[in-house]
């Protein structure tokens, strides 16, 4: 008996150090059997099976704690009843129970799998980075675009089609544009993605980080005049590849009273949290 | 319209009394020549209590009138016939909302139409005899509106029927054992998914356009020695032989703001709560317009129609119909995504 008290003494001790080693990992052993252990010298020890560990998978997506509305879910500018937009909102909802869209801007990488007959396998995984976001209501589309041996591709996806399997976020980011179509005209380095890219985790409470890098063209011609005014680009380093005079003579086409024309005012922000708050509610019955 | 008129006889009248003010400022009865209707819903020289008041009353009243329409033991209903191969039923009088997506099972994507039912009520039946001696037509109004500007005969049909007035009036022509008692609603679930509809409303006007917009004609080249000769129709015709120009020769003109039919189109779905119909493809009219739906008259999109409403839907009896009824091919949202072999 006290040979088996002295075991059980050696056994304590190994399990106390164990309990004050730190360990690495998020895994450590389960010591519950420590309190158990003073009165075990007159009844021999029940068993307790070892609490579970509990594993936190860092690269499933958390659910977002950020305030975020998808932005077709704003309807435009026009004479149109409501009512339309309304049952498309539904719809939308309808769909985004089943599919799970993920909140992602112009300039985050995404990976969509789509359901095609002529794939392998039936299925196509396309990874890219999001150039575009278009579209209002259930006709909303996003552009991915990549290089794959040496190509340029882009593939614009229907949010809401029935035939998208999945979208992943692999980096959520912004970029200083809006609109990224400029990168068809960019070195092929800045649109490149790797398909097998690892996500990169955001926590869900922390803003979305943007991206300040500013690209490198090829030399001219560029599919449009990006320079001008018109399309206010941010993210393009103008100083490698145009004159002074050259961006001074692209204001020629300054509108500069435009942001003045009270007709064009649309402001949503009233809107968005009215629908948001429909959106929410919606998804949770 | 009022408003302006007033204004017109005001000024004669000032002009009558004294002349002398008048070849003063000339200028201000050049004004009073154009003739702008008004648009507002309420007659503009009502006071501001008495629009408050009328708009109430009138919701109630309307409200009322439509409630009534509802109950079929007010008084006895018409005797119902049975569906028979060849009868041509009523139509509807629906409101153009938008257009959407809508994706088939095949994950193929369409654009559909969505056109609302609002309002829908027959509002008078005329015999054979009461119309054009060969068919007789139901009259069938949509879209409530303010009764300040519809004409006395109308308002003493509106009154007949019980219903309030309303904005687009027409005329189906139907068999004899599809009439319907006029005051009668009209929903949506008239029609059923998978069948097909001709519609016809006022196309989006174009003005006055040359023959390249409104016929498609190719025009001459811009340069190489033409002169004054690029979106011009070139010859009208032969010449001595005939030695006139055919009738029906296409020629510039208005464009558009025309009555247009657009023939077999097919519904996909139809939400019988908010009463809104989807329709394949493109319809004609702006947003908003009011137009007219009926069967179709295709003889080879005929044969969808088997065993529908007849002569109508009506809600006490035919019971209730789930909120969403869909086409076969349509991919309905809550259902997974699709896998395609």
């Amino acid at each position: 008996m006290a040979a088996c008290s002295k075991r059980l003494d050696k056994f304590i001790v190994s399990l106390r150090l164990l309990r004050n080693l730190q360990l690495q990992n998020e895994r450590f052993l389960s010591t519950s059997v420590c309190r158990l252990a003073p009165d075990n010298d007159s009844k021999p020890p029940k068993f307790v099976p070892p609490s579970k560990p509990v594993i936190v998978d860092k690269t499933q997506a958390v659910k977002s704690q950020r305030k975020f509305l998808s932005p077709e879910f704003i309807p435009p500018r026009q004479r149109t009843d409501p009512l339309k937009f309304s049952m498309e909102r539904r719809d939308m909802v309808r769909r985004r129970k089943v599919l799970d869209i993920p909140e992602f801007y112009v300039g985050s990488i995404l990976a969509v799998s789509m359901a095609d007959p002529n794939a392998t396998g039936k299925i196509n995984r396309f990874a890219g980075i999001c150039i575009q976001r278009g579209g209002s209501g259930l006709g909303a589309t996003f552009v991915l675009r990549n290089i794959i041996n040496n190509q340029g591709v882009e593939i614009c996806y229907e949010m809401y089609s029935p035939r998208i399997q999945k979208i992943e976020v692999l980096k959520c980011e912004k970029r200083l544009d809006d609109n990224l179509m400029y990168l068809r005209d960019a070195l092929p380095e800045y649109s490149t993605v790797d398909p097998e890219m690892k996500p990169v985790p955001l926590s869900s409470t922390e803003e979305v980080p943007v991206n300040k890098l500013k690209v490198r063209m090829r030399p001219k011609p560029w599919s449009k005049r990006w320079e001008r005014p018109k399309f206010n680009i941010q993210g393009i380093r103008f100083d490698l590849c145009l004159t002074p005079a050259q961006m001074e003579h692209a204001q020629k086409w300054a509108e500069p009273w435009r942001e003045y024309d009270m007709l064009k005012e649309y402001d949503t922000s009233e809107l968005e949290k009215q629908i948001f708050a429909e959106v929410q509610q919606e998804m949770k019955k | 319209m009022a408003a302006l008129s007033c204004r017109f006889l005001l000024r004669r009248g000032t002009r009558l009394i004294s002349p002398r003010a008048a070849t003063e400022s000339p200028v201000q009865l050049v004004g009073c020549v154009r003739t702008v209707k008004t648009t507002t819903f309420f007659e503009e020289h009502l006071t501001e209590d008495n629009q408050e008041y009328m708009r109430k009353s009138m919701a109630e009243e309307y409200k009322r009138q439509t409630a009534e329409k509802l109950n079929p033991l007010k008084d006895e209903p018409w005797q119902r016939h049975e569906w028979t191969e060849g009868s041509r039923r009523v139509g509807l009088v629906a409101v153009k909302l938008g257009m959407a997506p809508m994706w088939t099972k095949a994950g193929e994507m369409r654009g559909v139409t969505m056109l609302q039912v609002q309002d829908c009520h027959v509002l008078k039946c005329m015999s054979k005899e009461e119309y054009d001696g060969r068919t007789a037509a139901l009259v069938v109004g949509g879209k409530n509106v303010s009764p300040f500007y519809r004409s006395e005969g109308q308002m003493e049909m509106f009154r007949n029927a019980g219903v309030p007035p309303k904005q687009k009036l027409t005329h189906f022509r139907v068999t004899d054992n599809a009439i319907i008692k006029p005051g009668t609603p009209l929903y949506a679930a008239h029609f059923r998914p998978g069948q097909y509809v001709d519609i016809t409303a006022k196309s989006i006007g174009k003005g006055f356009q040359g023959v390249m917009k409104r016929w498609g004609f190719k025009g001459q080249p811009a340069s190489h020695g033409q002169t004054k000769t690029h979106r011009r129709p070139g010859a009208s015709g032969p010449g001595g032989d005939p030695g006139k120009v055919f009738k029906g020769k296409k020629m510039p003109g208005q464009m558009g703001n025309s009555y247009v039919t657009a023939f077999g189109l097919k519904i996909w779905r139809i939400n019988t709560k908010l009463n809104v119909l989807y329709v394949n493809g493109s319809v004609p009219g702006h947003r908003n317009c009011v137009l007219k739906i009926r069967d179709t008259i295709l003889p080879t999109r005929r044969s969808t129609l088997l065993n529908p409403p007849f002569p109508t839907y009506f809600t006490e009896e035919d019971g209730d119909l789930a909120e969403d009824l869909y086409d076969d091919d349509v991919f309905i949202h809550t259902e997974p995504s699709l896998t395609l072999t």
